[in-house]
């Protein structure tokens, strides 16, 4: 436990912290939106942001099983993305 | 050895951060559907993909698992970018200081 571990640590609790906020912006686009589009948008900036904090909490806490799960949700959100961007796009889903 | 990645993990962790911050600063920012696009694809591809390489990097996780995320990211950002912005065309949203349109045939003629 040196220093450089030490600042590690602290940089990667204000990484999180940032993201965190980061979270909330993208939160207060989605509610209120200028268009369907803008709201989607926000939705996958939404879902890649808390990728990010997972990935931040799997450095944080040394474990890895907060990797797994950020991997189920980015394939979760990529094909839940792709089906609302056809929905929108051509009002029906198939 | 060790300080060595353990440098390498700070800068990746820096500057993924950064490049989060300034995709969703230019997702506010910018008049457009088109230009919050391409701001947003700067948070899936580089902040993302930067702090998976800080957590390879240093300690948890292993190459193969970090390689087979990186990897997922970088093909399914462009394609969600893709289908968002060909939605965003193909129901008619207004662009703000474009030029000229190459897709204006394209969305009539297929389904």
């Amino acid at each position: 436990m040196g220093t450089l571990e030490i600042i590690f640590t602290s940089i990667l609790y204000i990484s999180l912290l940032i993201h965190i906020v980061l979270m909330s912006v993208a939160f207060y686009r989605v509610w209120r939106g200028e268009n369907v589009i803008d709201r989607l948008l926000g939705l996958d900036l939404l879902s890649t942001l808390t990728l990010a904090v997972l990935v931040l909490l799997s450095l944080i806490s040394q474990q890895v099983i907060y990797v797994d799960v950020s991997l189920g949700l980015a394939a979760l959100g990529f094909v839940g993305m792709i089906a609302l961007a056809k929905y929108v796009a051509d009002e029906q889903m198939f | 050895m060790e300080t060595i990645f353990q440098l390498i993990a700070i800068l990746a962790v820096v500057v993924g951060t950064l490049f989060s911050v300034v995709g969703v600063v230019g997702f506010i920012r910018l008049p457009d559907v088109y230009t919050r696009l391409h701001a947003t694809g700067k948070v899936g591809v580089f902040g993302v993909v930067l702090l998976l390489f800080a957590a390879v990097v240093g300690q948890p996780l292993g190459w193969g698992r970090g390689l087979v995320l990186i990897s997922l990211l970088m093909i399914t950002g462009p394609a969600t970018a893709h289908a968002l912005g060909s939605a965003a065309h193909r129901i008619g949203l207004p662009r703000q200081g474009a030029v000229r349109d190459d897709l204006v045939h394209a969305s009539k003629s297929k389904s």
